[in-house]
């Protein structure tokens, strides 16, 4: 049958309109703005200057590191997390419906009110966290305060917010696995972690994929946990990528800022295409 | 036998214990403090208040001249009109590209990647809805909501349709029915699955996004409930006890759309759900 | 087959359109309103707005000039800014905005958007040194907010006795003080850097110094002939904050400016460097004049002990926008809003932080004591406005380099440096050649 006669490409056009009106255009207004020193409504053409105060100033380095380090550890720790928990949750335990929906809960919970919740538990002497530490004899941390351990602090928290997310796509994907192969498996005798090694793991592969480039994206484009939480600091301390451009648009530098933003997102794609392409190679295997 | 139910109850226990401890204890935390006194609250123990305040709550409704009440009204407007938006045009755009790969569906699907990775534009953004009309308006917010959350909601219904075969529409087709029907009284309810994941993750992303409201739907009388918090931010920062109420009303109503999808979530997360 | 889709679209588009013009009608109320109705919008952050005083005015210009005043309050710092830059960007500011006098002022551009003052009768009451930090080449946009602030120290009166310390001449005397404390196991310095604005005061407050020794710096460094890393003066003021490294509070990365204010005031530590209106913020936690009179202050001190001034932080400036269909309603309210009764009905719901910044208005009651100590180096002559309100540029990222600095991450002499390269963006951005 004539597959373009019964899909037609009217249907994507609702919703390309809207994308491309409400996000395409602008983005491609701003690429221009990128080139300008600009305010709100005069803008004097600058070439490629702000790229080059970009790429002269130092934080933008560190809040590069930041970004990586912020986004391969919330990716990594969301995937294993996640993984195991819906090993877990579709095990024949009693209480997985239950378990299922406590996991996803932070996920309702705005990223400011998190914020809130967290600053406050991880405060340095009245924090539930650190009281709890001290009870059993350590030493109290400062969490968010301390430069060297913010930063994996926010990631933490990051972790504990979107854990559920990851742990549906596992679920969703480990309950489409045919279940005749676990038994076939069961009677050649294997045991729970090879079954686990040589089932589960590669059938739940697009799965995982999944969860890898959602969450990898996410995390080079946080911003509103890190924001809510430190601010960027203390000093630079917390600063990725989206909180430098945002404080160079606070600041009311928007040509900088649109250039920051072209930077960021020149480095996403840079990421996430080949990793995408990469996932999907190993997924046809 | 034996041994893997103990295996089993074992696990529940371990499990209901380490979620208590990562999950429940925060929420503890947030409601016995909204419940205490503003220096009780500041202390920022987990004890349960010496006498249960209430009238904190109440607080929160009337600050600011119940403004919570117009920006419950607002989100909801917000999140429901994105929402059906996101469905409707999510799902038909997501049905023909997973269904024709040509060119076309090609340059599309990239174009989506690309809002995966784009941070929205501002104030070109602005500069656009006032060209139409639409700036500070609920329509013009509705319509920018659907197009950042385009991406997902059109990736996730791509990767659902991988689930539905081919057959019913051929059968379908050569019944002679037209193209809008196929799509409408075939594919549609077929993907009721997926779109109760949409409605659920979508309308808490919407209910939740605090910073494009306050670029693009400024003004007190179209505040959203997450600038209510802000706001609170700002007045009550030394009184914990009311800033977690706050925290509280506002998830609540996210809550109850959770308690009602809770079990629809997962069957509509078909692996795959961002395949190329 | 097309015309259904686009239909569908269409009519979906229009019920979401229905939704929303339910929400939106209300809309309509604050726009496009004649001037026979005199309702007035003003766009203010919510620390501002929670100010007593400014409530009280508000209150009786409604009662006095018949008018209906809708506050909003936007969040603030960083978003705040954001909020105010948009919303002038697109046309959309409210009648009245509340916003920085001084450097920050300039990068809002204030000649598209703010009415200006300069011919107005009721700016003669206005003192000359704030009008100037509310003015852009010759025109002047704004009426004082509050009263002013002493930028400097809050010591601990009692701790002071009790060590039997003096209120140091020298920062070589400040520091030795601040040792003493340290070793008697009491917080010395107290840091509230969670709100990473306070980071600055050290910096920010040791203006008067500065311009002391060297009384060009502002013009010569708005024109780019002086940088603060490569003037040994300015330098100065960032090693000042360096020093106190050592002697803050453990938690002083976590504690904000609310949780430092109820240290304090309960004696909780021997000095603050921070802005005089945490008095009043303070005074109403408990509500009871003799802790918060317990509290002194006194400037950040230089190296020579016969140079001894206080630098003053203007308040906040109300600015009218030029756009605007109310113009006479907004110069009616700003008017009233520095008259002698509002004034007066200012001071009678909350007491003043410091001087107010208009001409011949004494204060009618006796406020907090550390207001007099600002007060005596007031008559004495011995102040001078911050830096921001004389020179033109002030850098976006002025807090995040303190807080580094005084969290031990960087050096005075980098921090140095970062704020020039900070401030040199700032500089283009107001199209200065440097």
């Amino acid at each position: 049958m004539n597959r373009r006669r019964i899909y037609s490409n009217w249907f994507m056009v609702p919703a390309m309109a809207i994308f491309t009106v409400f996000f395409l255009i602008p983005t491609v207004i701003s690429l221009f703005f990128s080139l300008t020193v600009w305010n709100f409504d005069s803008f004097t053409f600058c070439g490629l200057d702000n790229f080059k105060t970009f790429f002269s100033d130092e934080s933008l380095y560190s809040s590069i590191i930041n970004t990586m380090i912020y986004a391969i550890l919330t990716c990594v720790l969301k995937l294993v997390l996640a993984f195991f928990l819906a090993v877990f949750l579709t095990s024949k335990i009693k209480t997985k419906n239950f378990l299922r929906s406590v996991v996803f809960f932070p996920n309702l919970i705005s990223t400011v009110a998190v914020g809130i919740t967290f600053s406050a538990l991880m405060h340095p002497t009245k924090g539930l966290i650190n009281q709890v530490i001290t009870t059993f004899g350590g030493t109290s941390v400062d969490w968010l305060g301390n430069t060297d351990i913010a930063l994996y602090s926010v990631i933490l928290t990051d972790v504990w917010k979107g854990v559920g997310v990851a742990t549906v796509i596992f679920i969703a994907g480990m309950q489409s696995i045919d279940k005749t192969f676990y038994e076939a498996a069961a009677i050649d005798g294997a045991s729970a972690w090879q079954r686990l090694k040589a089932i589960t793991v590669p059938l739940s592969r697009p799965a995982m994929n999944s969860v890898i480039i959602l969450s990898f994206i996410g995390g080079l484009r946080t911003f509103d946990l890190i924001w809510a939480m430190t601010g960027g600091g203390p000093g630079y301390a917390t600063e990725v990528m989206a909180s430098t451009v945002y404080k160079q648009y606070a600041a009311g530098y928007y040509g900088l800022s649109t250039a920051g933003n072209v930077i960021m997102f020149a480095l996403i794609a840079l990421m996430a295409f080949p990793l995408q392409k990469f996932l999907l190679s190993k997924e046809v295997d | 036998m034996k041994k893997r139910r103990f295996w089993y109850l074992f696990g529940d226990i371990i499990g209901l214990f380490i979620a208590f401890i990562i999950f429940i204890v925060p929420f503890i935390f947030m409601l016995v403090n909204s419940l205490k006194e503003r220096k009780d609250a500041n202390l920022l123990s987990i004890s349960w208040p010496d006498a249960l305040r209430w009238e904190n709550f109440i607080e929160v409704f009337q600050a600011n001249d119940y403004q919570i009440v117009t920006a419950f009204k607002n989100s909801f407007i917000l999140v429901i009109g994105s929402v059906i938006l996101l469905i409707i045009t999510g799902s038909m755009c997501g049905y023909i590209i997973q269904r024709r790969s040509d060119k076309v569906t090609g340059v599309v699907n990239a174009l989506i990647m690309t809002g995966l990775m784009v941070p929205a534009a501002i104030l070109p953004t602005i500069w656009v809805l006032q060209r139409i009309y639409l700036y500070k308006t609920i329509t013009g917010m509705i319509l920018i909501e659907v197009a950042l959350n385009l991406p997902f909601t059109i990736m996730l219904y791509r990767g659902f349709m991988n689930s539905i075969p081919l057959e019913l529409e051929e059968a379908g087709y050569i019944d002679g029915c037209s193209r809008w029907k196929l799509y409408s009284k075939i594919i549609f309810p077929l993907l009721k699955p997926v779109t109760s994941t949409v409605i659920v993750i979508k309308a808490v992303t919407v209910f939740n996004d605090f910073t494009n409201p306050l670029y693009f739907l400024p003004g007190s009388e179209n505040a959203t409930v997450q600038l209510t918090l802000y706001n609170f931010m700002g007045q009550f920062e030394s009184s914990y006890n009311l800033l977690f109420a706050d925290v509280i009303l506002i998830t609540i109503p996210m809550l109850i759309l959770f308690i009602f999808f809770n079990k629809r979530i997962v069957d509509g997360m078909v692996a795959g759900a961002v395949k190329g | 087959m097309k015309k259904r889709v686009m239909a569908a679209f269409l009519s979906v588009l229009m019920i979401t359109g229905l939704i929303a013009g339910c929400g939106s009608k209300e809309n309509g109320k604050t726009e496009g309103k004649g001037e026979e109705s005199k309702e007035l919008s003003l766009l203010v952050d919510t620390t501002n707005a929670a100010n007593e005083g400014f409530m009280a005015i508000v209150d009786l210009a409604e009662k006095e000039l018949g008018m209906k005043i809708n506050v909003e309050t936007r969040p603030t710092s960083t978003e705040g800014d954001n909020v105010v830059k948009t919303r002038l960007a697109s046309g959309d500011m409210a009648d009245l905005c509340v916003y920085n006098s001084g450097a920050l002022l300039n990068s809002l551009n204030p000649s598209e958007y703010f009415i200006d003052l300069s011919e107005q009768g009721f700016m003669e009451r206005v003192d000359d040194s704030y009008k100037q930090a509310v003015s852009v080449d010759n025109a002047v946009y704004g009426i004082p907010f509050a009263t002013s602030r002493g930028e400097a120290v809050l010591y601990n009166k009692e701790m002071y006795e009790k060590y039997n310390l003096e209120i140091p001449k020298t920062w070589e005397e400040f520091l030795s003080n601040c040792e003493v404390l340290k070793e008697a196991g009491e917080t010395a310095v107290l840091g509230s850097f969670a709100d990473s604005w306070t980071a600055q005061i050290v910096f920010l407050g040791d203006a008067y110094n500065l311009m002391t020794a060297v009384s060009d710096f502002p013009e010569k460094f708005d024109a780019g002939e002086m940088k603060w890393a490569t003037t040994p003066e300015g330098l100065r003021s960032f090693e000042k904050l360096e020093d106190t490294t050592p002697y803050y509070n453990e938690d002083y990365l976590s504690m904000t400016y609310d949780e430092g204010c109820d240290v304090m005031v309960n004696g909780g530590a021997g000095h603050w460097f921070i802005m005089s209106n945490a008095l009043s913020a303070m005074y109403s936690l408990y509500e009871d004049m003799d802790m918060v009179n317990n509290l002194g202050m006194f400037a950040i001190p230089g190296d020579d002990a016969s140079v001894n001034g206080i630098t003053m932080w203007y308040p906040v400036a109300i600015y009218g926008n030029k756009n605007s269909e109310n113009q006479d309603a907004i110069l009616e309210f700003m008017e009233f809003y520095i008259s002698e009764a509002a004034l007066d009905a200012y001071c009678e719901a909350t007491l003043p932080d410091g001087p107010f910044c208009v001409k011949d208005y004494e204060i009618p009651v006796e406020s907090y004591a550390a207001v007099a100590d600002i007060q005596s180096y007031i008559d004495a002559g011995n102040y001078e406005p911050a830096l921001e309100y004389i020179s033109q540029v002030k850098g976006a990222d002025c807090p995040a380099i303190c807080q580094e600095l005084a969290s031990g991450q960087t050096t005075a002499a980098e921090a140095a440096q970062k704020y020039d390269e900070d401030c040199a963006k700032a500089a283009t951005q107001l199209g200065l050649e440097w």
